[in-house]
């Protein structure tokens, strides 16, 4: 559990800058302390006991140190370091936050006094929220969640009327068949005045009503079925066109997966709901009240001794379901073991075989099938007495009815018909009952989905488009004033960049990895915005541009080439849907790519597989050059746009984007520097500031960072050359 | 020929003898090492094989995280020394042992347990079983919060016959 962080006021004194958890002392037992950071110093808090304090003054640096487990704070004092407090990893990322912006106040930078390290805590009942969501599973308004289901179900309220009314007729149909088993007891068998067409009649009619009951089953499971599917449908178009809306900010923070989960098995979890789990629920629902009724209102006395059983049953149906549950789970762990060592050992199967060791792995795998046999045996046993118990212990309701109902039939208080009609009451009263112990999981589940589905729908997106927002032609001059930018706000990446690119200039980006380089680019195509200062595009702010006109005027050739699933021309025409066959080919033919997509039997209707797994590395990079140059953007970006390919395709490559590049502004980052001899300058970054500016000539003149990577790489190539 | 005196260059490692070299800890509370002429201010120590070896094959490292040397076995070395690399030891890897497990309870994904561990008692919550609950071997088990911090069952056996029905769900 992680304490609150709380922040006091100690009577006639400043209220510290910082307050933290240090849950651990210096012998490793877990204590409830507190590190209380003022401007002047650092103080540690036991109980309300100020245990130690160490003056700001003679403290240097902070470091909040990651250990395994657990973490420890170090200050430098006077030039010697000091272990100051232990803490569990429940604070790590606090720590190391509270100790970066304590090193910039101690060098007189500004800093904040905000943690902003992300809250995976529900504020209300302290439980942890699942991955990369902000939605408590136990805390979710049902109501607020259900009110906004609805909105999304009034499209198709007909369907739900509809699905209603077909619930109302089952549930009469179902109670009908007992009471027309009375009246065939009482009426026909009973009676000695029976005939056989009233036996005929009543016969037929008990078929009537059960052939009745199956149509509309089906009538109600197609009905169900059409608004599950017409809703999920919609939500999942919601959900979908929200994600294309939403920036890189909020996507890149969550897994790709926790997304597609989103998209996919929430939409799926309320489709589920609706037209299984919902529509039986109402069903079952009617019926339970249905017979509660008519046999309450017959004979209170017999309708309670029917009632009697219910409560255990519903009980031991709770208690049933966890046990199963958990046996489930350790048998489906056991499956999930043996799957994944299948797998392992099929996808890695030539390293098995290169080193012999098909023997162990068989053995192994053994292993863990032995296991889940045993497992499953277990399971299927426990299973198999469980239930009939279960039956049994319901089926106990009816005999009460019989042994109750049986003496007063043989007082002359009740005929024959009557039981009947009672009994059958009473075993149909289970099915629901056992139903009900399940429903609320079932809901809470649901609800959850809904409200994770309408968590992404209703979340603001970064870059906003302001109400300025026009629509401009870019010339290709851009502009950075004063740039500062970081993915977290107090960690910035980029800082006071000033950079003129002048329109049809080809700048490369040079650095060590992490430098900033991506991150230019990233602003460059406002995937997000400035934290400080500007861009400008033709003197006109960025942010002052509609997103789309200015987004359709940049073209991208990445290094992580993405082809989309899809013929070899839809990939090149991605980007202009009405291009003509003549464009698509005069694009492959400046980008070298002609060629070798005429040797494709397919030629350009040639399936690129999934993300283009079917093409080499090089004939990728040359279809995203094609579909870029179709594109023809006023500002171009290639971000390392030759990775591992042969000399001669580097060659094709190069020379495609040589007539790719010209005329238009292009910023490119590229690894191997070689790459960027075309560029007419070099801006050099380090540490996320600009280092140098110039031409390769003048910068190898300079001897500074430029100077060092190239030698760094000439020296590498030296020693694969040696190597290879 | 010389390919072969390069690679065993590489491959070299430097064990640290008890007799070239010396630990104490500083006035902070930290570790220090004299070895060959020079002092290393805050050196740590990590485990080269923590489940396997233990305290054998121990990396002593600077502060900048450059390998100093290693120890193969801490008991080659006089019982202070012992102690002082110990404290060290246990200040990067702290792993209570759970010596009682008082109840576990799942809800949505989670499972929030509470146990008394020799450091104190604790609330924990994990998450997917999978990644949190681990055997290391047939006897001990490491359990990962969703902190990423660690506990430690040394011996299944030794738990309580309530303790051991509660993790016994979790151990396939």
């Amino acid at each position: 559990m992680a304490t609150e962080i709380r922040l006091q006021d100690a009577p006639g004194e400043k209220a510290p800058l910082f307050v933290l958890p240090a849950d651990i002392d210096h012998e490793g037992r877990f204590i409830e302390s507190e590190l209380h950071v003022f401007p002047e110093e650092l103080r540690v808090v036991t109980s309300g006991v100020i245990e130690r304090s160490i003056p700001l003054a003679r403290v240097t640096e902070l470091r909040a140190e990651g250990l395994v487990g657990n973490g420890s704070l170090v200050a430098v004092v006077d030039g010697e370091e000091q272990l100051v407090v232990r803490y569990t990893n429940d604070h790590l990322a606090r720590y190391s936050e509270m100790a970066r912006q304590v090193n910039r106040m101690l060098k007189g930078e500004p800093y904040s006094t905000i943690l902003t390290a992300d809250e995976r805590i529900c504020p209300k009942c302290g439980r942890y929220l699942p991955g990369g969501s902000t939605v408590c599973p136990r805390c979710v308004d049902k109501t607020a969640v259900l009110k906004r289901m609805w909105q999304v179900t009034k499209p198709h309220v007909q369907w739900l009327i509809l699905g209603t009314g077909i619930f109302w007729v089952i549930a009469l149909l179902r109670l009908a068949g007992p009471q027309i088993n009375r009246m065939l007891v009482n009426t026909v068998l009973q009676s000695g005045t029976g005939t056989m067409g009233q036996l005929l009649f009543y016969v037929g009619l008990m078929v009537a009503v059960a052939v009745a009951t199956n149509l509309m089953h089906v009538a109600q499971a197609r009905v169900m079925t059409n608004l599950s599917s017409r809703l999920s449908r919609d939500l999942r178009s919601l959900v979908y066109a929200k994600i294309q809306e939403l920036t890189l900010t909020y996507i890149s923070r969550r897994k790709t997966g926790d997304l597609m989960n989103r998209v996919r098995r929430d939409t799926n979890t309320i489709q589920r709901f609706i037209q299984g789990q919902a529509a039986a629920g109402i069903n079952e629902g009617l019926l339970l009240i249905g017979i509660c009724v008519i046999i309450f209102a017959y004979d209170w006395k017999l309708a309670a001794l029917v009632i009697l059983p219910a409560p255990f049953v519903v009980a031991i149906a709770g208690a049933i379901r966890k046990r199963i549950r958990i046996m489930y789970h350790q048998q489906w762990r056991a499956g999930d073991q043996a799957d994944s060592l299948l797998q392992d050992v099929l996808s890695g199967v030539r390293v098995v075989k290169a080193f012999g060791q098909e023997e162990r792995e068989v053995r192994r795998f053994v292993r863990y099938s032995h296991k889940l046999a045993e497992i499953t045996a277990r399971n299927e046993k426990t299973w198999n007495t469980l239930f009939p118990s279960l039956r049994y212990i319901m089926g106990v309701g009816s005999f009460i009815v019989l042994l109750y109902g049986g003496q007063r039939v043989l007082g002359k208080q009740m005929d024959i018909g009557e039981l009947v009609q009672f009994s059958q009451y009473a075993g149909m009263l289970y099915g629901p009952l056992q139903f009900v112990s399940f429903f609320p999981r079932w809901f809470t589940e649901a609800m959850t989905a809904a409200e994770r589905i309408f968590e992404v729908i209703d979340a603001e997106p970064d870059v906003q488009e302001s109400p300025r927002a026009l629509e401009h032609t870019i010339e290709g001059r851009i502009e950075f004033q004063n740039v500062t930018f970081g993915y977290e706000k107090h960690e910035p990446v980029l800082e006071d960049i000033n950079l003129v690119i002048e329109p049809g200039e080809m700048v490369g980006l040079v650095g060590h990895s992490g430098a900033g380089k991506s991150t230019m680019i990233n602003l460059v195509c406002r995937f997000y915005d400035v934290d400080e200062g500007r861009i400008l595009i033709d003197g006109i702010d960025i942010r002052d541009i509609a997103q789309h006109s200015l987004r359709s005027q940049i073209g991208v050739v990445l290094q992580e080439t993405f082809l989309f699933s899809g013929t070899i021309y839809e990939n090149i025409a991605y980007a202009k849907d009405d291009a003509t066959p003549e464009e698509v080919i005069r694009a492959a033919k400046i980008a070298n790519a002609h060629d070798f997509i005429m040797r494709f039997p397919d030629g350009y209707d040639t399936r690129v597989g999934e993300r283009g797994q079917r093409l080499s590395g090089g004939e990728r990079q040359r279809i995203a050059i094609a579909r870029a140059i179709l594109h023809d953007p006023k500002i171009l970006i290639l971000d390392e746009a030759t990775a591992s390919v042969d000399t001669e395709t580097e060659y094709q490559i190069q020379e495609a984007l040589a007539r790719l590049v010209k005329n238009r502004t292009t910023i490119a980052i590229a690894h191997r520097l070689s790459t960027l001899r075309n560029a007419d300058r070099l801006v050099v970054l380090d540490k996320g500031r600009i280092a140098e500016v110039g031409t390769h000539d003048e910068l190898m003149r300079a001897k500074g960072i430029y100077y060092r990577l190239v030698q760094a790489q000439r020296q590498m190539w030296r020693v694969r050359a040696v190597e290879g | 020929m010389s390919e072969q005196k390069g690679l065993e260059a590489y491959a070299e490692i430097r064990f640290l003898a008890p007799e070239e070299c010396r630990f104490e800890e500083s006035p902070g509370g930290l570790l220090v090492l004299h070895v060959d002429g020079e002092r290393y201010e805050s050196v740590a120590v990590h485990r080269a094989f923590p489940f396997t070896y233990g305290d054998d094959y121990l990396s002593v490292r600077d502060k900048e995280g450059n390998e100093i040397g290693m120890i193969k076995t801490l008991k080659v070395f006089d019982e202070q020394t012992q102690t002082l690399i110990r404290k060290e030891l246990e200040r990067r890897y702290f792993v209570p042992t759970i010596t009682r497990i008082d109840r576990i309870k799942e809800e949505f994904g989670y499972g929030y347990w509470e146990v008394q561990t020799d450091r104190g008692p604790r609330r924990l919550t994990i998450r997917g079983v999978h990644e949190s609950v681990i055997p290391i071997g047939e006897e001990r088990v490491l359990i990962i919060d969703v902190d990423g911090n660690r506990y430690e069952i040394p011996r299944l056996s030794d738990l309580d016959p309530k303790s051991y029905k509660l993790i016994d769900q979790y151990l396939v």
